[in-house]
C-alpha cells in the first residue's frame, strides 16, 4: 500500500492552514522541525507504519483529526 | 515608534534617561534590552517605575543594538506608540518544563483579546518571545507555541555577555531566570518578519543517525562518529574540526532556506550543538557568506515589499556579532539600521517558528 503518508501530511497542513498559504508554509516548516519533511513523500511513498505513527502523534499535537 | 539608548550605569538614572527619550511617544509598550552589567532586578523595577502607564518587557543581552550602532554595556529600548500598537498583552511563563506554562499564558491572551489562540488571525497579530538563553528549553517552548497557534512568535534567547552564568527576562517590573516572556501584539500598522542568515549550501549532507536530543548532542552522522564525519566533510583534521564551526555550521533545509544548527564543541566523538538535532534529520553543511551584504539585501527587499519601514526589532545571534567583531564590521552592520528606528540585542539563540542559531530574526513595522 502507498500514499497514506502524503494524505496525512496534506490533511494536517490543510486543516491547520484553512487555505492560508503563509500559514501552510509555516506548518510545513513545523513538520520539518518535528522531524518529518513533507517533500520526502509522494502519493507513491510506501505506507511506513513508523512514519504514520509519528504523523498521528503530530496531528494530535496540532489539534487536528485525521 | 521610537528607539532610545543609554550607557548610564545607575539603573534609576538609566531608566530616567530612557523615559526622557521615549515619553513624548506616550508608549503603549516599552521593549528594552540591557547588558548583564546592570542589576537585572533593579533595572526592571526602575523601568516599570518610570513607565507607569504601560507594560515594560525585555531581557539581558550579549550586546545591544540601536539605530545605527552596536553597543556594549548599554540599555536600548523601543517605545511603541498607540498608533503603532493597537493592543498588547504580556505574560510571564515561569514553567518551561512542559506545555502548561504556555497554555496558561494563552488562556490569558484569549481572555484579553476575546478569541482563542487557535483561532486568532496571524495576519493581524504577532508575538514576541524572550526566553532565558541558558534554560535549554527553547525548542520545547517553541514547539508548544507552534502546536497551539498559527500566530507567529519571533524573538531571542537572553544573554549575559558571554559569562554563561545567568540570563534574565524582564516583566512586571521584575527579572526572572528560567522563564520566558511572551508579548502578544495587535499592531496598528503593517508588520512582517525577516529571517536572514549568511550561509550557502556546500552540497554535502550529514544525516544524524544517533543523537542525545536532551543534551543537544549528535553522536553519529551517517552511521559513524559525528566528529569524524564532520571533520571529513569540512576537510579538516579531527583535532582542528572545531575551528571550522563558525564558518561551517549545518542547516535543516525548509523551503529552500537553512534553519541553522551551530556546533558548539566536540565531546569525545560527539558534537554538541547550540540547538537540538532530531534523529534521522538530514542536515546540509553550510559555508558562511557576507553578513553585512546579506542583511542589507534583506532590508532592501523588505522595503520593496512594504514601503518605508517604521521600525525594526532585531534578534541577532551572538555568533554573528563575534564574526562581525572579528572582521571589524560592527560599525558597518550598525549603519545598516541608521535610518530606521531599531532596537535589538545579541542573543544566545533566535526564535522563528523553531529555535535556530547564527541568524537574525527581525520584527518589522511598516507605514
Amino acid at each position: 500500500m502507498s500514499g497514506k503518508i502524503k494524505s496525512m501530511i496534506d490533511a494536517i497542513i490543510a486543516q491547520r492552514s484553512k487555505g492560508n498559504p503563509t500559514v501552510a508554509k509555516a506548518v510545513e516548516t513545523k513538520l520539518i522541525l518535528k522531524g518529518i519533511d513533507p517533500g520526502d513523500f509522494t502519493a507513491a511513498s510506501p505506507d511506513d507504519p513508523a512514519v504514520m505513527e509519528k504523523l498521528q502523534a503530530m496531528a494530535e499535537q496540532f489539534g487536528v483529526s485525521l | 515608534m521610537k528607539a532610545a539608548y543609554t550607557t548610564e550605569k545607575n539603573p534609576e538614572k538609566a531608566a530616567a534617561a530612557i523615559f526622557e527619550q521615549l515619553s513624548e511617544t506616550a508608549p503603549r509598550m516599552v521593549l528594552f534590552f540591557a547588558s548583564s552589567e546592570y542589576d537585572p532586578e533593579a533595572l526592571s523595577r526602575e523601568m516599570q517605575g518610570a513607565f507607569t502607564d504601560c507594560p515594560t518587557v525585555g531581557c539581558t543581552t550579549a550586546g545591544e543594538i540601536v539605530s545605527g550602532r552596536m553597543l556594549k554595556g548599554a540599555v536600548t529600548a523601543m517605545g511603541f506608540s498607540a498608533s503603532t500598537l493597537v493592543d498588547a498583552r504580556v505574560q510571564l511563563v515561569r514553567d518551561l518544563s512542559g506545555p502548561g506554562g504556555v497554555e496558561a499564558a494563552f488562556k490569558n491572551f484569549a481572555a484579553h483579546f476575546g478569541t482563542p489562540m487557535a483561532q486568532l488571525d496571524p495576519m493581524t497579530h504577532i508575538g514576541i518571545i524572550l526566553i532565558d538563553g541558558l534554560s535549554g528549553a527553547e525548542e520545547r517552548i517553541m514547539e508548544h507555541i507552534g502546536d497551539m497557534t498559527n500566530i507567529q512568535f519571533i524573538g531571542g534567547s537572553a544573554g549575559d555577555d558571554l559569562k554563561l552564568k545567568a540570563s534574565h527576562v524582564f516583566a512586571d517590573g521584575a527579572a526572572h531566570s528560567g522563564a520566558a516572556v511572551l508579548a502578544l501584539l495587535k499592531p496598528g500598522v503593517a508588520f512582517d518578519t525577516i529571517k536572514t542568515q549568511s550561509f550557502q549550501e556546500t552540497g554535502r549532507e550529514l544525516t544524524a543517525t544517533e543523537v542525545d536530543e536532551g543534551r543537544r548532542e549528535v553522536i553519529r552522522f551517517n552511521g559513524r562518529p559525528a566528529s569524524q564525519v564532520y571533520a571529513e566533510a569540512v576537510g579538516a583534521a579531527p583535532d582542528a574540526a572545531s575551528e571550522r564551526f563558525m564558518h561551517n555550521p549545518v542547516g535543516l533545509m525548509a523551503g529552500g532556506e537553512p534553519y541553522v544548527r551551530s556546533p558548539q564543541q566536540i565531546i569525545g566523538d560527539r558534537i554538541k550543538f547550540y540547538c537540538n538535532v532530531k534523529e534521522g534529520m538530514t542536515l546540509s553543511l553550510l559555508e558562511s557568506t557576507d553578513i553585512v551584504a546579506d542583511t542589507r539585501k534583506a532590508i532592501v527587499d523588505k522595503k520593496a515589499e512594504m514601503g518605508d519601514l517604521r521600525g525594526i526589532v532585531n534578534f541577532h545571534c551572538i555568533l554573528r556579532t563575534l564574526e562581525l567583531e572579528d572582521k571589524g564590521l560592527t560599525d558597518a552592520y550598525g549603519k545598516l539600521f541608521s535610518h530606521i528606528p531599531t532596537v535589538g540585542f545579541s542573543t544566545y539563540g533566535e526564535q522563528y517558528i523553531g529555535h535556530i542559531n547564527q541568524t537574525s530574526t527581525m520584527l518589522v513595522f511598516g507605514k
